[in-house]
């Protein structure tokens, strides 16, 4: 042993009596447990005796009682083990997660607060993230000056954001680390952005559209994919599994909103519904400032897949709301979904993992919430420091 | 009455959808997208069609689409 100290401290540790591990033929065998003792020990010394365990404590220093062991030799066929009698400690038990309380200040979300982006150095930079929603407002001042490639895949010619949705998951994903107005609320702020309007104006769209902007997502090399939309069914689509897959097969990962059909303080849990229920895709869950679960986050679905795989902030989210407005706080696993997305992309620059690799990560990194797998998954999704 | 479906083509066509969708012209679907990178073809058929479409050769599954709607913009949750 290189340090005395280690010794020392061992010392310390330690009664000064002996525990006694009798053999399994003694163990419950009261007369030669006594009469071993006896002869070691001497029939006056303090002993403890626990019969059904096979086990005493004597008040007898560990090392004077191995050299009685060694002379007397007679009742050595007894005894297995001679140890030091050790002082133990509670394990200190830090503050749950739950007491864990964030909000928004003047500087971050409680978003970011919560997921550590508010500590980390990696920005996104150089990795494509696309959003899939209702479009991004070009004209925002909070995206002056960025990478942005947008397309439209349903009736509208442009993907400007008539709705606001997508402005807003935009923002959290990939808006600016430092807006002329307000809090940073955003992640990934250097990520080139890829907005794919698949839902119009009024919120609504097709399988057609989403797989058109997934199938533009995967041929621009997007790293990350992010779609804070669902419906309400529980069975796995072929076409999503089968899409996700393939996603993953080409460098891209999709991360999908779990939905909102929950209403716990009804005691309804909801269920992961499409697309977020295919295997290929993860499964996004929501949590509130406390840490606790949304009301309206869905639980996992028994179908193959179905379960949810991570949780991100989703309550009193604030991001950027399209001109004039400017900003909104809204709620939903649709807010959750782009804290997933955004920090997939901070993990993908800072490690280089792609698809199944980030997956990976995501899920490594995340920090266990004392909530049910089957409402948060791996936990609360983390940033890299 | 038409519907309007997606059509998953198999891994083993996956590389070529060509043949693929022209089977399916054939066979009566209106070819809307043909989706390279992710081995998708959307469109629209009679729903008399499904069957016979779905037993195409490099075809996975037939699907009919799925509509999606996010609340109002002022809903509470999203």
């Amino acid at each position: 042993m290189e340090s005395g100290e280690q010794d020392s401290q061992q010392e310390a540790q330690t009664t000064g009596r002996s525990v006694v591990v009798f053999a399994d033929d003694a163990r419950g065998d009261t007369a030669a447990i006594t009469a071993a003792l006896r002869s070691l020990a001497g029939a006056e010394t303090d002993t403890i005796s626990f019969r059904n365990l096979g086990v005493a404590v004597v008040a007898v220093d560990p090392a004077a009682l191995t050299a009685a062991i060694a002379t007397d030799g007679a009742p050595s066929g007894s005894i297995r083990a001679v140890e030091p009698e050790r002082i133990m400690h509670a394990i200190a038990v830090e503050e749950p997660a739950a007491a864990a309380r964030f909000a928004d200040d003047d500087a971050f979300t409680w978003g970011l607060r919560a997921t550590g982006v508010d500590a980390t150095s990696a920005t996104g930079c150089a990795i494509r993230v696309a959003i899939l929603d209702t479009g991004l407002d070009a004209e925002h001042p909070d995206f002056a000056g960025r990478a942005i490639t947008a397309r439209s895949f349903v009736s509208r010619p442009t993907a400007d954001d008539g709705q606001g949705h997508g402005t807003h998951c935009t923002g959290t994903a990939c808006g600016p680390a430092d807006p002329p107005q307000g809090r940073r609320y955003a992640i990934a702020s250097q990520a080139e952005i890829f907005a794919g309007k698949v839902l119009d104006d009024s919120g609504a769209g097709t399988d057609a559209s989403i797989l058109a902007g997934i199938d533009w997502a995967i041929t621009n090399g997007c790293h990350v994919i992010s779609m804070s939309l669902g419906a309400n069914v529980r069975t796995v689509s072929a076409v999503y599994e089968t899409v996700g897959r393939r996603a993953l097969a080409a460098g891209t990962l999709i991360v999908a909103a779990a939905g909102n059909n929950a209403r716990r303080a009804d005691g309804v849990l909801g269920f992961v519904g499409m697309p977020a229920n295919s295997p290929s895709i993860m499964a996004v869950g929501a949590v509130d400032a406390d840490l606790a679960v949304a009301d309206f986050s869905a639980a996992s679905n028994p179908v193959e897949g179905g379960r949810i795989d991570i949780a991100g902030p989703g309550v009193d989210v604030y991001s950027a709301w399209p001109l004039p407005r400017r900003t909104n706080t809204i709620s939903g696993t649709s807010m959750a979904t782009p804290h997933v997305a955004g920090i997939a992309a901070l993990l993908s620059q800072q490690t280089g993992a792609r698809a199944q690799a980030l997956w990976d990560a995501l899920v490594e990194g995340a920090q266990a919430l004392d909530l049910p797998a089957s409402d948060v998954g791996a936990g609360l999704v983390r940033a890299p420091d | 009455m038409r519907r309007q479906v997606t059509v998953t083509v198999a891994d083993s066509h996956a590389g070529d959808l060509a043949d693929v969708v022209a089977r399916l012209a054939l066979a009566g679907l209106e070819v809307e997208q043909v989706l390279t990178a992710v081995g998708v073809i959307t469109g629209s058929v009679e729903e008399s069609q499904l069957a016979e479409i779905a037993a195409l050769p490099g075809v996975a599954a037939v699907e009919e689409q799925t509509r999606f709607q996010l609340p109002p913009p002022d809903a509470e949750v999203q």
